[in-house]
């Protein structure tokens, strides 16, 4: 069909829309140099600088301490039960399992209607988890304690989406989840009602990850997507309070720091990256010129101190925050690590994988003790690295055993 | 034709419009010097590191996942 030619009204009008959105074009590109400007303007030095007077962290052993097995296929996500024992993942396999990670039990069995479950979380009082990936949908399920019920049955639908669920995380209580989507959004919903109480725009493709701020900061989460960009969210507004946009890549994870004024994230450009949200702006990036995989998954020990990655080379690299340097780094899935979650009481973390397994990790660790009468005693529980003195200095040495050898050990 | 010539350019200002006010907003924010922000995330650090059993271990006792008997090699 021949388009007619425009008549001139028609013309005018076109030309003041296009010049009107120019304008506005110009406007945004001034606004983000500012911004820029503004941030360069307090980038007085680098956090691993500051961090020079810090005490080294040592060496670290990690040690796989249980692996559970028993998906059929891709381990895609996990998260703990505030029990800090329990820990319900989810499969390629169409299955969420719940277990209990001290016994290596299976407690409960889901089979989802769909395949690649890619989200999944418990519920702060431990009675119910959530799920979803390819149906769009986040569904809660209680968990019975009767365990020839059949779960499916009280199922409840609560998010609904265009497009696939990638991650989704209970608020403080079981009466609220926050979803995340491959149709560019996140959304906070009503678990009883399954209305939507606040939608959130901003991403410009898929969001992958979510985090809630520690419940001490305030009503805020940070999600990344598929657009390289980590927005900071204001859960009541439904409003961006900021935005970051470094990364090269797809942002697979995000976390809070836990004191809440920064957070990590991971990303398929092979970094980890800390920006604070005080000073606005990346204040660490942590790579390597070896570390060329994506990282799927990053968490922080309890202190914040260190950051452990999830890679897609099979590996975890463990970080110091402040530094910047890698203390340790940990083979044994045999496949993309897909997860990782610190245990809620910080003694563990377990990691999933396209392997099927998940392991429940913690380090070994160097100690000096003295051998007195074949008998080895340790006064004091003074953990240290193998070659530097202790981390915790205490008064451990009693005059009669002072000139007894110690030895440094290390635990199994 | 008209209104879809109209309506594609509207929903583009609109968008347009939407990112400015929202860098608008973001300008507007309190920003910290980095000096003070790492200082801030330092000191919470230095308070927690001692509790954190990643870091500093409690016995077996107290960790669930280790074996109760206290196993160790010389180095």
């Amino acid at each position: 069909v021949q388009r007619s030619p425009l008549i001139p009204e028609m013309a005018t009008q076109e030309v003041q829309l296009n010049e009107t959105l120019a304008h506005l074009k110009t406007e945004s590109e001034t606004l983000k140099s500012k911004l820029e400007e503004e941030r360069a303007k307090l980038h007085d030095v680098e956090l691993h600088q500051v961090a020079e007077k810090v005490e080294g962290l040592g060496q670290f052993v990690m040690k796989t301490r249980r692996t559970l097995k028993g998906h059929g296929n891709k381990v895609l996500c996990m998260d703990w039960c505030k029990d800090k024992r329990r820990i319900v993942s989810s499969s390629q396999d169409g299955k969420v399992i719940v277990w209990d990670a001290f016994t290596t039990n299976k407690e409960h069995a889901v089979t989802m209607p769909c395949t690649w479950v890619m989200a999944c979380a418990y519920a702060p009082s431990g009675c119910a988890v959530a799920c979803g990936g390819l149906d769009n949908k986040c569904s809660v399920y209680p968990l019975s304690l009767d365990k020839n019920e059949n779960l499916a049955a009280k199922k409840k639908s609560v998010a609904m989406h265009t497009n696939y669920l990638s991650a989704c995380s209970f608020t403080n209580s079981d009466m609220q989840i926050l979803t995340s989507s491959g149709d560019g959004t996140c959304a906070l919903w009503d678990v009883e009602s399954g209305q939507l109480l606040q939608s959130f725009h901003g991403h410009a493709a898929d969001v992958l990850c979510l985090d809630l701020a520690p419940s001490e900061t305030g009503n805020t989460f940070v999600s990344g997507g598929c657009d390289k960009k980590a927005n900071v969210w204001d859960m009541r507004s439904g409003q961006c309070i900021q935005s970051f946009e470094t990364h090269e890549s797809d942002i697979n994870s995000v976390r809070y720091y836990p004191s809440g004024d920064a957070f990590a994230s991971g990303s398929d450009d092979a970094t980890c990256r800390l920006y604070d949200l005080r000073a606005d702006r990346e204040v660490a990036i942590y790579s390597k010129e070896s570390i060329i995989f994506g990282v799927s998954s990053v968490d922080f020990s309890l202190s914040g101190r260190l950051l452990f990655g999830g890679y897609n080379d099979y590996t975890i690299n463990v970080w110091d925050v402040l530094k910047g340097t890698r203390v340790s780094i940990l083979f044994g899935h045999e496949n993309r690590v897909s997860t990782l979650r610190v245990s809620p009481d910080g003694t563990a973390f377990s990691t999933g994988s396209w392997d099927h397994t998940l392991r429940v990790c913690d380090d070994c660790y160097f100690f000096i003790g003295i051998k007195y009468n074949q008998n080895l005693c340790t006064f004091n529980f003074t953990p240290c690295a193998p070659d530097k003195p202790p981390l915790s200095l205490t008064a451990t040495h009693l005059p009669k055993y002072s000139n007894l050898k110690k030895h440094i050990y290390r635990s199994t | 034709m008209k209104d879809g010539i109209a309506n594609n350019s509207t929903a583009s200002i609109s968008q347009a419009r939407k990112a400015v006010e929202q860098l608008k907003m973001e300008a507007c924010m309190d920003r910290i010097k980095v000096s003070k922000a790492a200082a801030d995330l330092m000191a919470y650090c230095d308070a927690h590191i001692r509790e954190d059993p990643l870091i500093m271990p409690v016995p077996a006792s107290e960790n669930p996942f280790r074996e109760k008997k206290f196993f160790c090699t010389i180095l």
